[in-house]
């Protein structure tokens, strides 16, 4: 299922929580269409920061967001599954009271007009994970984290999104389970979607990068393609630390 | 974080801090000698109204508006203690302006019982609960023998003359206003008021570093319970009948947290501009305007001050004083 | 006895009812959105008010009244949310708790003016008939009004758990940035949620019209009543409500069985305190039971 994905460039921007204490200074990136793109950097580098700007639950005070050269900084976070972008959240998600299946669903809200396509885009996905087949009147906060997640993945893919963005999707998870979701990113890159990951995992992350960019203090640090990076990964994470 | 506290101790250094003071002093001995030598009953009536709401929205406010606890059962306590001293009048024949005191500590034993369970709640629950219990004790009023229930309780005439008794209620009312707004003032600067305020805007972070949020709460609550049944022992002789409807009316409750937020809650100056506000609109109003039409208004005014001028007017002059010194501050400093 | 004991099961149960309808709102509002709606019982009010309007002037039904006023508050509901309730959203916790009960006092104040405080009564041909069933006197007016009530319980609760929009409306409640990137336009669907609330609030002072006499002034009592529903219930759940709300109707009519009016109020009142202390954990901070 091949998609056709545009290109997601951030510009210049500065943002942050809190007005005159900006915690992006000025973060500019490319994410190439189908293309994994990771973003590394120590803890407040504010790659999640980004994420959210990415994503519209956080307006930027400078700078541009475009996707396929059209400016989206303004938009709602949830006008953005419209432009094909969706986001994957750090940690738990699902919904927890509802079932799986209801979960799936949800995910193709800006697709109800057409119930019958709503339908067969949630079969796709319970096809896609058999392994949630058996669990999907379950309620999805009773499961596992490796079960939640794929419902959280599955989810994520039923509007058939173009641009993922992901934020740290190992984190609590088991290594075995870890190294799955990785795989299904390089899936969903080979499926002609763009990714873009914010990711805490260096080495994961790495293994699977097209381009890697790092942000440290909420400026751009180095980047390059990966492998620039697939030396000495400890003397950079020790960098971070200032060690 | 906005909110519709008055954020500001502190605020004010040096000779700022004591304008505003000298100024509400002036004002206080300009009240003195009005007191002193007015002969028209309806003013000096009016502000002794004035007075005794200041007391009870100073009271209000410790708790209310430095703690966050917004009470609206406030008529609990000052009818607890208005029944207080007229039960005592009534059996044993003794002057509310003795047994006042003792007023005030009925309300502040009954402020401590129905503290047990609602000090544990927070935000909206601790004022649906408040003002829920006002009714409750109001019907327990009513069917308690001992409280003649809605026969209601008389209390004895001072002998004065009218003009007499309003000037009397008027001083009294005021050095109590002055007193509790000298206490306000006082907690305000003190560890306390630190607690309360930080209890007020993260409570739990507030536990964690080490405040006694429990201690604080009950003592804040027993002192304003305390403040409001003396009032309360007093306003029986002034109102001289006492029944369960109008002595524990929620308008009394509603008020209260009214002129508060009008004012500037968790400001001593708050209810200094919120009560007179307050009744002296209403007054002016209620020539026009039918009590009905005037509640409607008031609230209309409530809600915009809510979500629009946080800290009432004190917030606005905190504002517009901060403001002024940015604007004094900023031409030098641009870097 | 045995008939005594059905009738007070079966009174309980249908004033329960139509205390469950009235808490259904204030639940779902608060445990959904977070917003406690102190003037929830102001519309209720106004919701007996209206009945009663149509009765006067029209000599309209009650009971089609009970179904006119449903579209009726849901539209004022989205109004007042759009107005009001997305600024006490975004405004701190204390600031719109003031607020709200700006609201309520401005609604309770509006409806003394409309129409002084006078106690009302709808008295329609079925008031003052009843049935007898096994020995058991059931009035009709309680039963219809029970009826009613649980009719519109049930829609709810099937609205939320089988339409795709109730559900996009609990899961909101549950996590509403994932909402939010899911696609759901959180705002407008609050809006749905709240009209929702008044909507209900609305139609359950029609039933409650019905059944009680009424004046603006005891908009407050029905505040107490759908608060202690709530908590009894625990927040957002139709389910639990419905039960709660059985719970206090069962109660307060073997209490009016037994003891003074008057006393009646009194046992709730101290039922809701003694619930408070026992349930404290979950009322404290963000509590919301499963949707």
């Amino acid at each position: 299922m091949k998609v056709s994905a545009p290109l997601l460039e951030v510009s210049n921007i500065v943002a942050g929580y809190i007005p005159g204490h900006p915690i992006l200074r000025g973060v500019n990136l490319r994410a190439e269409p189908g293309k994994i793109t990771v973003i590394l950097g120590p803890n407040g580098a504010g790659k999640s920061t980004l994420l959210k700007v990415i994503s519209g639950f956080l307006p930027p005070e400078e700078g541009v967001v475009k996707l396929g050269g059209a400016d989206i900084a303004a938009l709602p976070p949830h006008r953005l599954i419209e432009h094909g972008v969706a986001l994957l959240p750090q940690g738990r998600s699902a919904f927890p009271a509802l079932s799986v299946v209801e979960n799936i669903e949800l995910g193709g809200w800006t697709l109800r007009a057409d119930r019958k396509r709503l339908r067969e885009a949630v079969e796709a996905m319970l096809s896609r994970y058999p392994h949630l087949r058996p669990l999907q009147d379950r309620a999805a906060g009773s499961l596992s984290g490796g079960q939640q997640r794929a419902v959280e993945i599955a989810r994520l893919l039923v509007p058939n999104p173009s641009v993922l963005l992901i934020d740290e999707p190992s984190v609590g998870l088991s290594p075995i389970v870890a190294r799955q979701v990785y795989q299904e990113l390089v899936a969903f890159k080979e499926e002609g979607r763009t990714i873009l990951l914010v990711d805490q995992d260096v080495r994961a992350a790495i293994k699977v990068a097209d381009f890697v960019y790092v942000l440290n203090s909420g400026r751009n640090d180095v980047q390059g393609d990966r492998s620039a990076f697939e030396g000495d990964l400890g003397a950079m994470v020790r960098g971070w630390l200032g060690v | 974080m906005l909110s519709i506290f008055f954020l500001g101790s502190g605020e004010s250094r040096g000779w700022r801090r004591w304008i505003g003071v000298a100024f509400w002093l002036a004002v206080l001995v300009a009240l003195v000698l009005y007191g002193l030598i007015g002969t028209r009953l309806f003013y000096l009536s009016t502000l002794g109204t004035v007075f005794m709401y200041i007391v009870l929205t100073q009271a209000w406010n410790i708790l209310g508006g430095y703690g966050g606890y917004l009470n609206f059962g406030m008529a609990t306590f000052f009818g607890t203690g208005a029944y207080a001293s007229a039960i005592l009048f009534h059996y044993f024949g003794l002057s509310p302006f003795l047994t006042a005191p003792l007023a005030g500590v009925a309300a502040a034993i009954a402020g401590l019982l129905i503290g047990i369970p609602t000090l544990r709640l927070r935000g909206a629950y601790f004022a649906l609960v408040t003002m829920i219990i006002t009714f409750a004790v109001q019907i327990l009023v009513l069917n308690l023998p001992w409280t003649q229930g809605a026969l209601g309780i008389y209390m004895q005439p001072t002998g004065l003359t009218p003009l007499g008794v309003e000037r009397l209620f008027y001083f009294l009312f005021l050095g109590l206003a002055a007193l509790v707004t000298a206490l306000v003032y006082a907690i305000e600067r003190s560890n306390m008021g630190w607690a309360l305020v930080a209890i007020r805007e993260d409570e739990d972070a507030a536990e964690i570093v080490g405040v006694k949020t429990i201690e604080v709460k009950w003592i804040a609550n027993a002192i304003a319970c305390f403040i409001a049944g003396v009032v309360g022992g007093l306003y029986a002789q002034r109102i001289m009948y006492l029944e369960p409807f109008g002595t524990f009316s929620f308008d009394i409750s509603l008020n209260t947290v009214l002129m508060a937020v009008i004012g500037g809650a968790g400001a001593w100056q708050g209810p200094l501009i919120g009560a007179p506000v307050v009744l002296l609109v209403a007054d002016t109003l209620r020539v026009t305007f039918t009590s009905e039409v005037n509640r409607a208004i008031f609230s209309i005014v409530v809600i915009v001050i809510a979500l629009f001028v946080p800290g009432g007017v004190m917030g606005l002059i905190h504002r517009w004083r901060r403001k002024k010194r940015v604007e004094v501050n900023a031409a030098p400093e641009k870097n | 006895m045995l008939t005594q004991i059905g009738s007070i099961l079966a009174d309980g149960i249908m004033i329960g009812l139509i205390y469950a309808i009235a808490g259904v709102g204030l639940s779902l509002v608060l445990g959904i959105m977070g917003v406690v709606n102190v003037a929830h019982s102001a519309f209720i009010m106004l919701g007996s008010f209206f009945a009663f309007e149509l009765f006067r002037r029209f000599g309209l039904d009650p009971i089609i009244s009970f179904f006119l006023a449903f579209p009726v508050f849901l539209g004022a509901g989205v109004v007042v949310y759009r107005l009001l309730i997305t600024r006490v959203e975004t405004a701190a916790q204390t600031q719109g708790l003031v607020a709200m009960f700006g609201l309520m006092v401005l609604l309770e104040s509006l409806g003394t003016i409309a129409w002084t405080t006078d106690t009302r009564v709808i008295t329609v041909g079925y008031t003052n008939t009843s049935m007898v069933v096994g020995g058991v006197v059931l009035a009709n007016v309680k039963l219809i009004a029970g009826a009613l009530a649980l009719l519109l319980i049930g829609a709810f609760w099937a609205f939320l758990r089988f339409t795709l929009m109730g559900r996009a409306i609990r899961a909101m409640g549950q996590n509403r940035s994932a909402a939010m990137s899911v696609g759901v336009n959180v705002r407008q669907l609050s809006a749905v949620m709240f009209g929702l609330g008044i909507a209900c609030a609305g139609s359950a002072g029609v039933a409650l019209g019905m059944v009680f006499p009424f004046s603006p002034n005891t908009q407050i009592l029905w505040l107490a009543w759908a608060f202690l529903v709530v908590i009894l219930g625990g927040l957002g759940n139709v389910a639990n409500t419905l039960a709660a709300g059985l719970v206090v109707g069962l109660i307060q009519t073997a209490a009016a069985a037994f003891m003074p009016f008057d006393y009646v109020y009194l046992v709730l009142y101290v039922l809701l305190a003694v619930i408070l202390v026992v349930r404290r954990e979950g009322l404290s901070g963000a509590t919301r039971r499963a949707i």
